[in-house]
């Protein structure tokens, strides 16, 4: 993993977060191993930045949900490591940011709470409890020039294409080698924060290419008790590897028998993507 | 923010301080020397092809306030939707050695540096009175 980072924010200039944005990025390349990628230059000239890039990883912070800064970091086929919104941590201290452009109290308990989740990432994460099959075995067939991979057995999925394997009272969480073909190459995965307690088909962070997002629709209920980490430096190995390596999130089951209903096992979903694949003409 | 019909773009400013002074120099024109005349279009947001920012370029005079030569905000105009109306080089009033200096945060900004805005400020808004006597 490199020490140096380049951070990336959407520096808007007509609504309070996109100010701010612009602030927490000058105060995190006060540090010297920080560069602060300006938005504009980058998509007029990249190259003004490829070695920065190459070097280190790429934080992303946006403004408000129109995700500027996500959009071009993707437009270009940049990996992020870590992306944060301003508007989102605005709303979950209850401070409403709006139009004006202001330097008080409130904005600057924004940033300090933005640079404080840039700085804690990761930090809960717990060893994982997770045992992990020797080897997985895996069923294909091929649609046109696609060729899609289920495992024989011991994975359940939703009609969403997201799978779980369980593990006593624990599950990994992650999503088809169909999504994955689809998205192409993964830039980014947004996980959800360790703790978080969720109920089947809730949303469980998303992941991103240059593409599309996809939202990761929860097969079971739970709480999150680790990420894949691995996964903020190698984004791709959800393509590389979606059953195993690229994993997404570990969690506590609340009840997974109740959620089994809801489910297909391997045989079942195998099935079901095949019609789905047929349908839609891949 | 899209009703007023002349508009104004700042660059993003993260490579030297012409870019700050543009971002400064546009804000002071919206917020206290043209207030609800001018359309301030967000670049970031006219790069990403979202809300509205390039269609309102395209149909209506647009001035660019870039804060050195390399002039990303009058490129990305021509780029995207169509010529500028008037354009700014914040280099051109400050000099080019002043621009190239490093950007600043707004809390270290110095009355000289208040004074560079104000030149700025007062520069775009005699092309936007300009292009308001033509309209």
């Amino acid at each position: 993993m490199s020490d140096s980072l380049c951070v990336l924010p959407c520096n808007g200039l007509d609504k309070c977060a996109g100010d701010l944005s612009r602030r927490v990025a000058q105060e995190m390349a006060k540090s010297e191993e920080v560069e602060l990628i300006c938005p504009v230059l980058l998509n007029q000239n990249k190259s003004r930045y490829e070695k920065a890039l190459e070097a280190g990883s790429l934080t992303v912070i946006d403004g408000c949900n129109t995700r500027c800064a996500s959009k071009l970091a993707a437009d270009l086929e940049l990996a992020i490591k870590e992306k944060v919104n301003v508007s989102e941590v605005a709303k979950s201290l209850d401070i409403k940011l709006g139009i004006e452009i202001r330097e008080d109290q409130d904005t600057q308990a924004v940033i300090q709470a933005v640079l404080g989740k840039i700085n804690s990432s990761a930090a809960e994460q717990v060893e994982s409890e997770f045992v992990e099959p020797e080897s997985v075995e895996y069923n294909t067939f091929s649609h046109g020039k696609f060729i899609f991979k289920v495992p024989k057995a011991n994975y359940y999925f939703n009609e969403n294409d997201c799978w779980v394997t369980v593990s006593g009272n624990m599950a990994r969480v992650g999503v088809s080698d169909y999504v994955q073909q689809n998205l192409s190459d993964i830039l980014y995965v947004d996980p959800p924060e360790i703790g978080d307690e969720f109920e089947q088909f809730d949303d469980l962070g998303s992941i991103e290419s240059s593409k599309a997002v996809f939202e990761i629709v929860s097969p079971v209920a739970g709480t999150v008790v680790a990420v894949n980490a691995g996964l903020s430096d190698a984004p791709e190995q959800v393509n590389e590897s979606p059953y195993e390596k690229g994993w997404l999130v570990e969690v506590r089951l609340s009840d997974f028998e109740e959620d089994q209903d809801l489910l297909h096992d391997c045989p079942a979903y195998f099935e079901f993507l095949k019609r789905k694949v047929e349908q839609i003409d891949v | 923010m899209l009703g007023n019909r002349i508009g104004v773009i700042s660059c993003s400013g993260e490579e030297c301080l012409g870019g700050t002074i543009s971002r400064l120099a546009v804000r002071k024109m919206m917020e206290e020397l043209k207030p609800g005349m001018v359309s301030t279009l967000c670049l970031p947001l006219f790069i990403a092809g979202d809300g509205g920012e390039r269609e309102f370029a395209e149909k209506y005079p647009t001035i660019a306030v870039d804060g050195c030569s390399k002039c990303c905000a009058k490129r990305a105009i021509e780029k995207y939707s169509s010529a500028v109306a008037g354009s700014i080089d914040v280099a051109e009033i400050i000099g080019e050695a002043k621009a190239l200096e490093k950007p600043l945060s707004t809390r270290y900004i110095t009355d000289l540096h208040m004074e560079y805005v104000n030149q700025t400020a007062a520069k775009t808004c005699e092309i936007f009175d300009e292009i308001l006597a033509k309209q």
